[in-house]
């Protein structure tokens, strides 16, 4: 064990992660042939140190379960039985599929074989070659089979660590289909493509290609590992090939004295999936007439209202959520029916983590919504969304006393002023008539 | 970095056989059939001149694939021009037909493009040739820059838009009203007023005589008459309705009193005296 | 008194009538008369106002203009019920109840007023 740990210190060169913690929960069900389970080691011990409970269970086991009255067992689950043609009962496509609408975050490994859980990749709009054709590239030259690729990491990713070395593949690539949903971490070298390994024919291939549609799976358009974020906020990441978690490739060397970036790779990717970076959350919004705290659930037409939203990112370093001034292009809308304001929110120097906005309310009355709607790739999107109303002014509250409605107010007040008087008058006056004059007819 | 690993490779390991072109060349002709320009590849590096398709052109491209030092023709496994739009990151692959001999010959018709042409705006597009074999070293070579016509942008998915900043809505409100000039409301107010001249003016000639004005039974009542006047002006000014209401409930009750005295010595009067 | 032929008929019509106004009418009446014509000539102002130059705000407007209309036709009242010529109508109204009726009707009218003019 202390060789593993000074081993995997030595590799990976970076002391990022030691104790990180996932927002979601620690308890992990690995899923893997028991006679592979060694060739992980590194990938597993990782995942120890960093303070996750691993569980394995052998495909055909029926113990544990992934979901147990309803609830699942385990926070995360990793497929690493990439290549099993019978599962147990409880692993289906179906079950993955409830597990990530209960918040269940996935990994699961494809291979050139044909499984059960191959069929679920379609379904995320990821298109595999046909079985037995793994990625094979010729490019650049080296020793070992034409199947095991080193493809190179872009030095910056939202997900990756940065400047991350070339990282071992041997699997089957995917064409990735328009989903916003889906975030690619890796994507295969320009030269590669998918084909048989025992002697593949050239002909085949153009063949394929004039077949058109998916015919050739080639070039760097194809992902080799993809992610992808439900709307419901938990995260399933499709890999080529289990191959690149294990301890064979992360100890491979890509060339003279350069580690490979298998392992830290790995590491990445569970943080990602599991929902350790890149995960904010709304703590809390507020909204206010500017001047004042009071949050009404009534506001009226014209009125200045002042919004602002506290939001806080997963430092997994700590486990704890702080603060995060890190969106730059957060935007609320004021919405009745149809958005009638789109503004930004933007960060207050002031406080970290709050993002305010002011604004005059539409003088159309109507029940509105404040509405928050944060998606980008790779993020944890955010939504809230708050009902208020917008009620015209009240009898009173229209503007008085204005200098156009002088006559008005004159001859209102002349005309009690006349009334007064003349009452006046005609009280303290005599009651008895004066004789007019001429009227007693001639 | 994928050049230092193929230099590295290459000093360490340089057994593999190394494979080159014989004879490459480019030719783009005309739908009409009319030679537009035919150049031979330099393996060393790409066309110095972008090579430009319009709508009916064909480019031909021809070579055989050998070993270096060796005039034997190979079929490698993998042939593939790679199109490359460096601006938009699109990218198409497609295969070229190789004979046994090593003889491939392609043609982009863009009367009917391949399926592999990526989208296109107005970027150019790398094209390369990837060469790639089990028994040898593999090759790549640039080729030269493509034109061709923009194409259609490649499909977007409907929600893609939401995952980005979204243009910012502002809400036109109804204009202010506009209030007429301070001086023509002060004029028009005077011109309010202008008929109290008139009205004094008559009643200086048909007032009557007010002998009871200051009689205690008749004077309370023109007292609460105005006192109504002036609750009412301050209403207008400062008091909200339930307090006007109730002030006035007051007053009224006073108000009644008062009138019947007031009324009723009127009346005796009238009847009195008649 | 026989009418004058020499004159064209309108504005025999006119003066005779006023005339007759003047001489028959009691000047109490005359009194009331007078502010019946400063309400209206306050009220055409108003209105004025109004068409010429801008009706906001209509409130204010419609609340000045009533005062002088409905207390117009509360004076009217009152002069047709206190008027001697009209004591048969009037049986069970003495003059002093016409002007209670008056006072409070311009009570009433002049708390709405003020409540509408803003």
């Amino acid at each position: 064990m202390v060789y593993l740990r000074s081993l995997f210190l030595i590799i990976a060169g970076f002391a990022a992660g030691i104790n990180a913690k996932s927002s979601t929960g620690d308890s992990v069900l690995v899923i893997v042939e028991p006679k592979q389970q060694d060739n992980y080691n590194l990938f597993f011990s990782g995942l120890k140190e960093q303070g996750y409970d691993l569980t394995f269970r052998a495909p055909k086991a029926e113990a544990p379960a992934l979901i147990e009255y309803d609830v699942p067992a385990f926070a995360h689950v990793i497929v690493l039985a990439s290549e099993t043609k019978v599962f147990a009962r409880d692993i289906t496509p179906q079950s993955l599929v409830q597990l990530l609408a209960k918040k269940t975050n996935l990994i699961v490994a494809l291979s050139p074989k044909q499984t059960p859980l191959t069929s679920l990749a379609a379904e995320f709009s990821l298109t595999l070659p046909p079985p037995g054709t793994p990625l094979v590239s010729y490019f650049p030259a080296r020793e070992g089979p034409a199947n095991v690729i080193p493809v190179s990491v872009p030095a910056k990713h939202t997900i990756l660590s940065p400047n991350l070395h070339p990282v071992w593949f041997s699997g089957v690539p995917h064409t990735i289909g328009n989903n916003p949903l889906l975030v690619p971490i890796l994507r295969a070298p320009a030269e590669s493509f998918a084909s048989e390994t025992d002697g593949g024919s050239a002909d085949s291939l153009v063949d394929s290609a004039e077949r058109g549609g998916e015919g050739l799976w080639a070039g760097s358009q194809q992902g080799l590992v993809t992610g992808f974020q439900t709307l419901d906020g938990s995260r399933i990441t499709w890999v080529g090939g289990a191959d690149v978690f294990s301890d064979e490739y992360a100890k491979k060397e890509v060339s003279k004295g350069v580690p490979s970036g298998n392992l830290q790779f790995a590491r990445d990717v569970a943080k990602w999936t599991f929902q350790e970076t890149n995960v904010l959350r709304i703590d809390r919004t507020t909204h206010n007439r500017v001047n004042s705290t009071e949050s009404l659930d009534q506001y009226t037409t014209n009125d200045q209202i002042e919004y602002a939203a506290y939001i806080s990112k997963y430092d997994s370093k700590t486990g704890n959520w702080a603060p995060c001034t890190c969106l730059k292009d957060l935007q609320l809308e004021f919405t009745m029916l149809d958005p009638h304001i789109r503004t930004a929110l933007l960060p207050v120097a002031a406080e970290p983590g709050k993002y305010a906005t002011t604004f005059r309310a539409p003088d159309r009355h109507g029940v509105f919504k404040f509405v928050i709607n944060y998606k980008r790739k790779g993020m944890s999107f955010l939504e809230s969304s708050t009902t208020v109303a917008v009620v015209p002014p009240r009898h009173d509250g229209y503007p008085r006393f204005l200098s156009a409605a002088w006559p008005y107010y004159t001859g209102a007040i002349s005309t009690s002023v006349a009334f007064f008087l003349f009452s006046a008058v005609w009280l303290a006056s005599e009651a008895r008539e004066k004789k007019a004059k001429g009227h007693k007819a001639e | 970095m994928l050049s230092l690993h193929i230099v590295a490779l290459l000093i360490a390991g340089a057994q593999a056989a190394v494979l080159t072109l014989q004879s490459p060349r480019f030719t783009v002709t005309s739908s009409t059939g009319a030679q537009l320009r035919s150049e031979p590849i330099s393996l060393a590096r790409p066309a110095s001149i972008p090579v430009t398709l319009e709508k009916d052109d064909v480019l031909k491209v021809t070579f055989q694939v050998i070993e270096k030092g060796a005039s034997k023709g190979v079929q490698p496994h993998q042939t593939f021009l790679r199109f490359y739009d460096k601006k938009s990151g699109e990218e198409g692959i497609q295969p070229i037909r190789v004979t046994n001999g090593g003889k491939a010959k392609f043609e982009l018709n863009m009367a009917k493009p391949p399926l592999s042409l990526p989208p296109t705006s107005d970027a150019p597009l790398q094209v390369t040739l990837l060469i790639g074999s089990p028994l040898h070293s593999p090759l790549s070579v640039a080729l030269f820059d493509l034109v061709v016509p923009a194409s259609q942008p490649a499909p977007v998915h409907p929600d893609e838009a939401s995952f980005h900043p979204l243009p910012e809505i502002h809400h036109t409100f109804r204009p202010e009203q506009k209030l007429p000039p301070k001086p023509i409301s002060a004029i028009f107010s005077v011109l309010v007023l202008s008929p109290w001249v008139v009205l004094l003016g008559l009643w200086a000639q048909t007032a009557p005589r007010v002998p009871h004005l200051l009689s205690p039974s008749i004077l309370p009542f023109i007292g609460t008459l105005g006192a109504f006047q002036g609750l009412l002006v301050w209403y207008w000014a400062d008091l909200k309705l339930g307090q006007v209401l109730t002030y006035g409930a007051v007053l009224g009750l006073v108000t009644i009193f008062t009138g019947k005295q007031a009324l009723s010595k009127i009346g005796d009067q009238r009847v009195g005296r008649k | 008194m026989a009418p004058k032929s020499s004159s064209p008929a309108a504005s025999n019509v006119v003066h005779s009538l006023w005339k007759a106004y003047s001489d028959q009418t009691s000047d109490r009446l005359k009194f009331i008369d007078a502010f019946l014509v400063f309400l209206m000539l306050s009220g055409v102002a108003q209105f004025l106002y109004c068409i010429l130059i801008t009706d906001y705000p209509f409130n204010a407007f419609l609340a000045g203009f009533s005062s002088n209309v409905g207390q117009f036709v509360l004076t009217a009242s009152l002069r047709s019920q206190v008027n001697p010529e009209n004591k048969n109508e009037f049986k069970e109204v003495s003059p002093e109840r016409a002007f209670a009726d008056f006072a409070l009707g311009s009570i009433v009218l002049h708390f709405f007023v003020y409540n509408f003019l803003g």
